[in-house]
C-alpha cells in the first residue's frame, strides 16, 4: 500500500494527458484518483462500524458524499504542498497520501497512530506528507494557512498551501482577515471552502445573504469560484488553475466546492434540519459513482475493474483495522510527553 | 482597672527577657514605682516597676523563664477586681478588651451568681462561671449567658487545637516537645518559631527529686552535674554573637611586644593621685587611655563594618566609644566608655571602675553596652602570656592583652630586665589590611614604652 | 562588557542581533516598521533589515497569531508584536486552541517556535482597554511559555531566549519599564528561560515580584533595610515553566513571603506562587501566612490617583513587608 501510495501521489507527473475532458490526466492517474476516493469511503464507513461497536471513543465527523472535492483539489497539488484540514479530514488526510493503519491507529488511540493517540479523529496530521493537521475549531486553519504562506515565501520555497473549511467557517472573522493578509502579501494560499450545505444545523441559506460564498473574494481583490464539488474534474480544474497562480507568486484564491454530506453532522445527530428526500437526491450525485460512469464511458475503466478497486480497497482497510487493534497503548508515563519542545 | 505587668524592651534589638525573680509575691500590695521584679535581657539586669498601685496577681512568668518582650508576666488589680480573661494578651491587646474591665463582680468561682439551670449547663458544657458576665438582676450568670460562652467556644478554636505557625510546629516536632503552654508572640497569640526555639532554649531538664542535696558549691551550672543543659540569656547571646563573628568576619591578628618599664613606673607614679581622684590607675586604665588617645589618627581600626543589602557599608568614627570587657561568673560583658579620648586619666580611671563594679553587680543601663567603636579584653591579671580576641561585630577590631612578663630586653648595649607585654590585635581583614594594623601597633607599642608620647 | 540601555533598547538589540544571526527570525505586528512600535521598541529595524522581514501588518490580531503559528511550525522562527497587551483577546483562539496545542495533538510532531512580544500594565493613564496585565491567562495554558523580563539586561537575554525556545513564547514587557535604564552585556547573549533570579538577598523576607514589581520591591528593599529589616528580592522571570527551587529554598530561609504582582489579585500568578510555596518543603519553614499584594479586582480607571491606587505602590510594599516582619501579619 505505501508503495502505491507514493509513486502515485504526484498526478502531474503521471502520463500525458490524453484529452481535454478529463482536464489532462492520464487513465492511471484517474483510477489512482478513484481509488483514493473509494479508500476514504471504506475507511469511514469502517471507522463508523468500530464506533457503534464501542472501539472508538469521543467522536468523529464523517465525510462520506464529499470524496470528490477532497480528491480532486488535492489532486491538483504536489507532494511536497501544504494542506490544513479540518474535523471532517479524513478525506484530505488520504488524499493527501496518508496511511490508512496509521490512522486508523489514531482512531483507536493507539501510540502507533499518527498522533500517538493524542489527537484523535479530528486532529489526524502526515507533517511528512505536507499534512499540518486538521482542526477542531471551524476555520481554525484559516489564519494558520497565512502563517504557512509567509513561510513558503520567505524562504522561497515553491510549494503552495491549501487550506480547507466549510460553510460555517466563512462566516468567522479569522477568514476575513486571513483572506485580507494573504491578498495584500501575496502569500501562496488556496482556500478551499467545502460547502456542504449545513454547519451543523444551521443552512447556507439561513446563514448568509449571498448565492456562492465564492463572491467573498472580490471583497479582497481576488479570484473566487464555485464549482459542483461532487465533481471531480470541476474541482481539480479550479484547483489547478489556483495551485498555479498561487505558485507563480501571484497570490491566493477563494474556491468553493458546493457538496453534501450523507451522515449526520457527528454521531450524535438526529438531522431534524433536513429531510431523507434531500439526501437521497444528493446521494444520486455521489461523486465515486460519477467519476467511475465518465470513465467507464470513456473505456478505461470496466465494472469488473470497478469491483476489484473496491475490493482492493476494503482489504487495505481490514490491514488496517487488524493494524490498529494489535498496536500497543500509549504508556501512561510518556503522558505529558509533547507539550513542550 | 488591671494594669498589666510586662516584660519590658528596654533596647532596639531586644526580643526576650528572662525573669530572675520577684521582689513582690502573689497578692502583695504594690505601689506606683516599687520594683515589682528583676529580669535579664541580652546582657543586662534590670528592674521592672510598678506602673499602677494595687494588688498584684496573676503572676504568670517564674524565675529562669524567658519570655518575648511585652509579654505579660502578671496583672496590678484594684481591691476586688477579677483577673482578665485571656492567657497572654500583649498590653495594647488587654486595654482593648472591655470584658477585662467589666469583671467587677467578686472572683471566688463558690462565690458566683449564678441560677440552678445556668450551673447545671455550665457544668455540663464545661464552662468556668466565674469566667461569665453575668445578665441577670445582680450580675446573676443566666442560661442565656451560659448559652451565648457556649456558642462562643464553638466559634473559637477546640481544645488542643493551638495556633502556631508552620515553622513553630516543624520545630517542635523536630524537638519532640508539645507546643501546649508555650507562650505565643504572634498575632493573636500564635506561636512563633522564636517562640518554640525560647522554649528549648529555657527547657531545663526536669527537675531533681525535691530538696536532694548538691555537693559542692551551689551554683546554676555545679546543681546539676553531667546534666546538658541549654544555654540561656547572657550565655546564649554571647554564644550567638561569637559564632556570627567567627563566620562571617575573615579575622587576621598582629602581634607586638611592648616593654612596659616606663609605663610601670607611670603608673606607679600617678596612681596616688588617681585614686586621690576617685578611681584606679590600673593596667587597663593605662592600656584604655593610650589606646583612646591614639585611634582618633587609625579612624580605620574605630570603625564599624555592616552588611546593607549586597554592599558593606564602613562607618569610620570620629568618637572612640571605648569597649572594656569584664569577666563574670556567667560570661564576658562590654561596658562602653562612649566619648572615651576626651577623657583625662582621672576621669576615665573613675569611669572604668564605676562601670566594672556595675558590669559585676548586674546594674548596667542597656546604653552602657551598646555603640562600642573598639574593644580591648585584658586578661593580664591571668597567667595568659597572650591569646587573640574574636571582634564583636560591628566593630573591625580588638585589642587582646596578655600579662607582663619580665623578660630581658636589649637596650643597645646590653641585657635590661623589663616587663613585657604582648599585645595582639585582631582586625577584621574586609576593612582592615595588614599596614593599617601595623602602624596602629607601632604608635601604641611606641606609647606605652614612651608614655610621654600621649602628650603629642 | 556591558553598558546602559534603556529597557527598550535592549529588545531593540536583542530582536536585531537575532535576525542579524538567524534568517529565519523574522518581525510583524501593527505599526512595527515605519512608525517604530507604538512604544518606539522596534524603531529602525525596518531600515536595516527590509520591508519582508519587518513587517507592517492590518490590524487583524487573529490572523496575526495565525501567522505567527503557522509561519513557526513550518520553519520559521517569528516574533509578532501585540501592541497592547489587551489586544491579545482578539489573538485568543490562535494562541489558545492552535499556537499551544497544536504539538501535542500532533503527537509531538512540530515545533511552533515563536515570540509574541506585548506590552502591559497601567500607569500609563491609558485606561481600562489599554492597561491590562493577562499574563496568568496564558500560565494558564500549557504549551505556551510565559515571560516577565523586569530589568534592561533581562529583557534582552530572555527575548534572545525566548527566540531560541522551540515553543510558543509570551513574552510581556511594561510600559513603564521601558524607559528604565541598566547595564546590559553587549553581544549575543540568551538567557535561557525558567531560571529564577534572587534580585537582592536578605534574611527577614522573601519577596516574590514579577516585571515593574520586582523594581518597586527592590525600592521598597532599600527603605526597609534602613529599619533594619532585609528583604529578598526573587525575580521568576519565566512565569511558566516556573524555576520553583529558588522560590522554595528563599522561604525556608526567611520563613516569610510577601508575592507582588500589578495584575488582578483573584485568578492572579500569586495564588499559584501561594499554592507552591504552601505545598512544598518550604511549607515547614512558613512563620508567618503567606500574603499577596496585587492589583485591586477591577478594571484599570483612568483618573491619576484611582490608576495609582489599583497597582500595588513602592509604599504599599514597604508597609506589608514591615508587618509581615514585624507583626506576623
Amino acid at each position: 500500500m505505501d508503495d502505491q501510495t507514493e509513486k502515485t501521489s504526484s498526478p502531474e507527473q503521471a502520463q500525458a494527458p490524453p484529452s481535454d475532458e478529463f482536464a489532462g490526466l492520464s487513465p492511471d492517474s484517474l483510477r489512482e484518483a478513484l481509488r483514493r476516493m473509494l479508500l476514504i469511503r471504506a475507511f469511514e464507513e469502517t471507522a463508523e462500524q468500530l464506533y457503534f461497536q464501542g472501539l472508538i471513543h469521543g467522536t468523529m465527523h464523517l465525510s462520506i458524499g464529499q470524496e470528490g472535492s477532497a480528491v480532486g483539489s488535492i489532486w491538483a497539488l504536489r507532494p511536497e504542498d501544504y494542506i490544513l484540514s479540518t474535523h471532517r479530514g479524513h478525506g484530505h488526510s488520504i488524499a493527501k497520501g496518508a496511511k490508512p493503519s496509521l490512522m486508523m491507529a489514531e482512531f483507536l488511540a493507539k501510540e502507533t497512530g499518527y498522533c500517538r493517540g493524542r489527537g484523535g479523529s479530528m486532529h489526524i496530521a502526515d507533517v511528512e506528507t505536507g499534512n499540518l493537521g486538521a482542526n477542531g475549531i471551524v476555520g481554525g486553519g484559516i489564519p494558520l494557512a497565512a502563517g504557512v504562506g509567509v513561510s513558503i515565501q520567505m524562504q522561497k520555497l515553491d510549494r503552495v498551501v491549501m487550506v480547507f473549511f466549510g460553510d460555517g467557517a466563512a462566516n468567522e472573522g479569522a477568514f476575513h482577515e486571513s483572506l485580507n493578509l494573504a491578498s495584500i502579501w501575496d502569500l501562496p494560499v488556496v482556500y478551499l471552502c467545502e460547502n456542504n450545505q449545513y454547519a451543523m444545523s444551521m443552512s447556507v441559506r439561513r446563514s448568509m445573504n449571498i448565492e456562492d460564498i465564492s463572491q467573498r473574494a472580490c471583497a479582497y481583490g481576488i479570484p473566487g469560484v464555485s464549482v459542483d464539488g461532487n465533481d471531480f474534474l470541476a474541482v481539480y480544474r479550479a484547483a489547478k488553475e489556483a495551485v498555479d497562480r498561487a505558485r507563480r507568486g501571484e497570490g491566493p484564491t477563494l474556491i468553493e466546492a458546493k457538496t453534501y454530506r450523507w451522515k449526520g453532522h457527528s454521531r450524535s445527530d438526529k438531522q431534524r434540519y433536513r429531510t431523507k428526500e434531500e439526501v437521497q437526491e444528493w446521494q444520486a450525485r455521489d461523486p465515486i459513482r460519477r467519476l467511475a460512469e465518465r470513465m467507464m464511458a470513456q473505456g478505461w475503466l470496466d465494472e469488473a475493474a470497478f469491483q476489484a478497486l473496491q475490493a482492493d480497497v476494503d482489504r487495505e482497510i481490514q490491514e488496517a483495522v487488524r493494524f490498529a487493534q494489535e498496536s500497543p497503548e500509549p504508556d501512561p508515563a510518556t503522558i505529558l510527553e509533547g507539550v513542550y519542545a | 482597672m488591671a494594669t498589666p505587668v510586662i516584660m519590658p524592651k528596654f533596647g532596639m534589638a531586644q526580643e526576650e527577657g528572662t525573669v530572675i525573680r520577684w521582689l513582690k509575691q502573689e497578692g502583695d500590695r504594690v505601689e506606683k514605682g516599687d520594683v515589682l521584679l528583676e529580669v535579664m535581657t541580652d546582657k543586662v539586669d534590670m528592674e521592672v516597676e510598678a506602673q499602677a498601685s494595687g494588688i498584684l496577681q496573676g503572676i504568670r512568668v517564674g524565675p529562669g523563664e524567658t519570655v518575648p518582650v511585652t509579654t505579660v508576666l502578671a496583672y496590678i488589680l484594684e481591691p476586688g477586681e477579677a483577673l482578665p480573661q485571656d492567657a497572654a494578651p500583649t498590653q495594647a491587646e488587654s486595654q482593648a478588651e472591655p470584658q477585662a474591665a467589666a469583671a467587677t463582680e467578686a472572683t471566688e468561682v463558690s462565690a458566683v451568681k449564678a441560677s440552678p439551670v445556668a450551673r447545671r449547663m455550665a457544668a455540663e458544657q464545661g464552662i468556668d462561671l466565674a469566667r461569665l458576665t453575668g445578665s441577670g438582676p445582680g450580675g446573676r450568670v443566666t442560661k442565656e449567658d451560659v448559652l451565648a460562652a457556649v456558642q462562643a467556644a464553638q466559634a473559637s478554636p477546640p481544645p488542643g487545637r493551638v495556633r502556631a505557625t508552620p515553622a513553630a510546629r516543624r520545630l517542635a516536632r523536630e524537638a519532640g516537645i508539645s507546643l501546649d503552654g508555650i507562650p505565643g508572640s504572634g498575632p493573636r497569640g500564635r506561636i512563633q518559631a522564636a517562640d518554640v526555639e525560647r522554649r528549648l532554649a529555657a527547657q531545663v531538664p526536669a527537675p531533681a527529686p525535691a530538696q536532694e542535696p548538691v555537693p559542692g558549691p551551689v551554683g546554676a551550672t555545679t546543681a546539676l552535674p553531667d546534666q546538658a543543659a541549654p544555654l540561656t540569656g547572657m550565655r546564649r547571646t554571647i554564644a550567638r554573637r561569637l559564632t556570627q563573628s567567627w563566620q562571617t568576619i575573615p579575622h587576621v591578628t598582629f602581634t607586638a611586644s611592648v616593654d612596659m618599664r616606663q609605663a610601670e613606673a607611670l603608673r606607679q607614679r600617678l596612681a596616688p593621685d588617681v585614686e586621690a581622684a576617685g578611681g584606679r590607675f590600673t593596667p587597663t586604665v593605662l592600656l584604655a587611655l593610650a589606646v583612646a588617645r591614639l585611634l582618633p589618627r587609625h579612624p580605620r581600626l574605630n570603625a564599624w563594618l555592616q552588611p546593607q543589602g549586597d554592599e558593606l557599608l564602613l562607618t569610620q568614627h570620629s568618637r572612640v566609644n571605648l569597649g572594656v570587657a569584664v569577666a563574670l561568673d556567667e560570661g564576658l560583658i562590654v561596658p562602653v566608655i562612649h566619648g572615651a579620648e576626651e577623657l583625662g586619666l582621672a576621669a576615665l580611671a573613675r569611669r572604668i571602675g564605676d562601670l566594672s563594679q556595675r558590669a559585676r553587680s548586674g546594674d548596667l543601663q542597656p546604653q552602657e553596652v551598646m555603640d562600642g567603636t573598639f574593644t580591648i579584653s585584658n586578661l593580664g591579671m591571668f597567667p595568659v602570656d597572650h591569646f587573640t580576641a574574636l571582634i564583636n561585630p560591628p566593630q573591625v577590631a580588638i585589642l587582646a592583652v596578655g600579662r607582663a612578663q619580665m623578660q630581658p630586653v636589649w637596650d643597645g648595649e646590653g641585657f635590661q630586665p623589663a616587663p613585657v607585654l604582648r599585645l595582639t590585635l585582631s582586625a577584621d581583614h574586609r576593612a582592615v589590611d595588614g599596614a593599617v594594623a601595623a602602624a596602629f601597633l607601632a604608635d601604641l607599642k611606641a606609647a606605652l614604652e614612651d608614655p610621654a608620647r600621649l602628650l603629642l | 562588557m556591558s553598558r546602559e540601555l534603556t529597557y527598550a533598547q535592549a529588545i531593540r538589540e536583542a530582536i536585531a542581533l537575532a535576525m542579524e544571526r538567524d534568517e529565519r527570525v523574522f518581525l510583524f505586528g501593527e505599526d512595527v516598521g515605519i512608525y517604530g512600535g507604538a512604544f518606539g521598541v522596534t524603531d529602525g529595524l525596518l531600515d536595516r533589515f527590509g520591508p519582508e522581514r519587518v513587517r507592517d501588518t492590518p490590524i487583524s490580531e487573529a490572523v496575526l497569531a495565525g501567522v505567527a503559528t503557522g509561519a513557526a511550525m513550518t520553519g520559521m522562527r517569528p516574533i509578532l508584536e501585540i501592541q497592547f497587551m489587551d489586544f491579545i483577546t482578539l489573538s485568543m483562539e490562535q494562541l489558545v486552541l492552535q499556537a499551544a496545542k497544536l504539538r501535542f495533538m500532533l503527537g509531538g510532531k512540530v515545533n511552533i517556535p515563536f515570540v509574541l512580544r506585548t506590552p502591559a500594565g497601567a500607569g500609563t493613564g491609558a485606561a481600562a482597554q489599554h492597561s491590562e496585565s493577562l499574563e496568568n491567562w496564558f500560565v494558564h495554558v500549557p504549551g505556551i511559555k510565559v515571560v516577565m523580563p523586569s530589568t534592561p539586561a533581562d529583557a534582552k537575554g530572555l527575548l534572545l531566549g525566548a527566540i531560541e525556545d522551540p515553543n510558543p513564547v509570551i513574552f510581556v514587557e511594561h510600559k513603564l519599564l521601558y524607559r528604565t535604564k541598566g547595564p546590559v552585556p553587549e553581544g549575543y547573549t540568551p538567557i535561557p528561560l525558567s531560571q529564577t533570579e534572587v534580585k537582592r538577598e536578605g534574611g527577614d523576607l522573601t519577596v516574590v515580584a514579577t516585571s515593574l514589581m520586582v523594581a518597586r520591591a527592590l525600592e521598597a528593599a532599600e527603605t526597609l533595610a534602613q529599619e533594619g529589616i532585609q528583604l529578598e528580592v526573587v525575580d521568576p522571570r519565566t512565569l511558566k515553566p516556573l524555576d520553583e527551587q529558588p522560590i522554595i529554598d528563599s522561604v525556608k530561609k526567611t520563613g516569610r513571603v510577601l508575592i507582588v504582582h500589578e495584575a488582578c489579585k483573584t485568578g492572579g500568578y500569586g495564588g499559584e506562587l501561594a499554592a507552591i510555596i504552601a505545598g512544598s518543603e518550604a511549607f515547614d519553614y512558613l512563620d508567618a501566612p503567606i500574603r499577596r499584594l496585587a492589583g485591586l479586582d477591577m478594571p484599570v480607571p483612568y483618573n491619576r490617583e484611582l490608576e495609582r491606587r489599583m497597582v500595588p505602590q513602592v509604599e504599599d510594599i514597604v508597609d506589608a513587608a514591615r508587618k509581615l516582619v514585624r507583626e506576623g501579619i
